[in-house]
C-alpha cells in the first residue's frame, strides 16, 4: 500500500467510526498504518446526499496497538443539510478506539457551534460515540453569547 | 429607592400561603413584560472544574466550583445543569444546586448577595411577552445594604430586578424602626 492510499484509508477509516450513528451501524476496521495531512468529507443520505455532512482533518494520523488511532491537529466539521455550518470541533491530539467508540485526550478540546454562539474548551476529555457524550474532565470554560438581559429599576 | 418588593403573606392568604410552601411556578408570578426584538448581546461565561455534554438531550451538567459570569450577575455553585438551547437563542433553563451565591449591582448602584441551597432559571417567551425569573429554594436569603431577607422560595423576576417573598424574615440593618428580626407584614418597605 502506498503512501497515498495508506492517507485515503485511514481518513476514511477515521471519518466512518467519527460518523458512525449510534446504534451499532456497522464500522470499518482501520487500516493500520500512518498518514499525513489528511482530509475526508462524508455526505448525507438521500435526499440530501449532495450535502456534505462531516469534514474531518487532521495533521497526522498513526495506528496504534489495541486497534486504536491517533490523531494529531485534529479538525472536525459539521454541517446541516443546507450546508450552513453546525459545529467545529479542534484537539490538538486526540486517541479514539474505533470497536469501542471512544475517542479521549488529555489535552485540550475546543467546541464551537457554526454560528459562534456557543463555545467550550477544557483539558482532557473522552467521547462517547454511542452515547452521544461528552465528559471534560478540567479547567472547563463555556462562553454563550446570547440576548443581553437588562435588569430594569423600578 | 429600593426595588425590592415583599409578597406578603396577609390575613387569610397568607395563611394559606403559610401552609402551602412549596415552590409557587415562576409564571403566577412573572411579570409580562413585552418581547425584545433586538436586544443587544451579551456574553455569559460558565467554568467549571468538570463538565459533561450530552447532545442527545442537549443538556450539559457542570460540576465543581461552578462560576458563571454576565455583565450584570455573578452565581456560584458546586453543580449546575443548564439545557442548551438546540438553536442558539437563550438559554431557558438552568438549574444551580448546593451552595448557591449570587451577586448583582442593579443600574442604581444596590448590590445584592443572595444565598440558598438551589436556584432555577426560567426564561420563556408566550407570544410577545418574556418571562425571566429565578427561583431560590433551600433557605434562601438576599442582603442588601440596608436589609437581610429570608423567605422560602424566594423569586427574583431579572428582568424587573423585583424579588417576591412568601412569609418572610426580614431583619433591617439600616435603621428602619427595629433591630431584631420580623415577620410583620410590610409592603414596598424599601422603596
Amino acid at each position: 500500500m502506498n503512501l497515498n492510499a495508506a492517507k485515503i484509508c485511514l481518513a476514511a477509516g477515521a471519518a466512518l467510526w467519527l460518523l458512525a450513528e449510534p446504534g451499532g451501524r456497522a464500522q470499518e476496521k482501520l487500516p493500520v498504518g500512518h498518514g499525513q495531512d489528511f482530509t475526508t468529507e462524508s455526505y448525507f443520505e438521500p435526499p440530501h446526499d449532495r450535502q456534505i455532512k462531516m469534514r474531518l482533518s487532521g495533521a497526522e494520523v498513526t495506528s496504534l496497538p489495541g486497534s486504536l488511532e491517533d490523531i494529531r491537529q485534529m479538525r472536525l466539521e459539521t454541517f446541516g443539510v443546507d450546508g450552513k455550518l453546525a459545529m467545529v470541533v479542534r484537539a490538538p491530539q486526540c486517541t479514539f478506539a474505533p470497536f469501542d467508540g471512544l475517542a479521549n485526550s488529555p489535552g485540550h478540546i475546543e467546541l464551537q457551534t457554526g454560528d459562534g454562539k456557543f463555545h467550550v474548551e477544557g483539558e482532557g476529555f473522552m467521547w462517547r460515540q454511542n452515547e452521544q457524550f461528552l465528559t471534560i474532565s478540567n479547567r472547563v470554560r463555556t462562553v454563550i453569547d446570547m440576548p443581553a438581559v437588562k435588569m430594569n429599576a423600578s | 429607592m429600593k426595588k425590592i418588593f415583599l409578597l406578603l403573606a396577609l390575613g387569610l392568604g397568607g395563611a394559606a400561603l403559610a401552609q402551602v410552601p412549596p415552590a409557587i411556578p415562576a409564571s403566577a408570578i412573572a411579570t409580562n413584560l413585552p418581547a425584545a426584538k433586538s436586544k443587544p448581546r451579551a456574553q455569559t461565561e460558565i467554568t467549571s472544574d468538570a463538565a459533561d455534554f450530552d447532545m442527545n438531550i442537549h443538556q450539559a451538567v457542570y460540576r465543581g466550583h461552578v462560576t458563571v459570569r454576565d455583565p450584570e450577575v455573578k452565581l456560584t455553585c458546586d453543580w449546575m445543569v443548564v439545557d442548551l438551547p438546540a438553536t442558539g437563542s437563550h438559554l431557558n433553563h438552568v438549574l444551580a444546586d448546593t451552595n448557591v451565591v449570587v451577586d448583582f449591582t442593579d443600574e442604581k448602584g444596590e448590590t445584592y448577595h443572595v444565598t440558598s441551597a438551589r436556584a432555577v432559571y426560567d426564561y420563556k417567551v408566550v407570544g410577545v411577552a418574556t418571562n425571566e425569573t429565578v427561583t431560590f429554594s433551600g433557605s434562601p436569603k438576599v442582603v442588601t445594604s440596608q436589609s437581610t431577607i429570608e423567605s422560602e422560595p424566594m423569586i427574583w423576576d431579572r428582568a424587573r430586578n423585583k424579588f417576591s417573598f412568601i412569609a418572610p424574615i426580614m431583619k433591617s440593618t439600616a435603621g428602619l424602626g427595629g433591630s431584631g428580626d420580623t415577620n410583620a407584614p410590610m409592603l414596598n418597605f424599601l422603596k
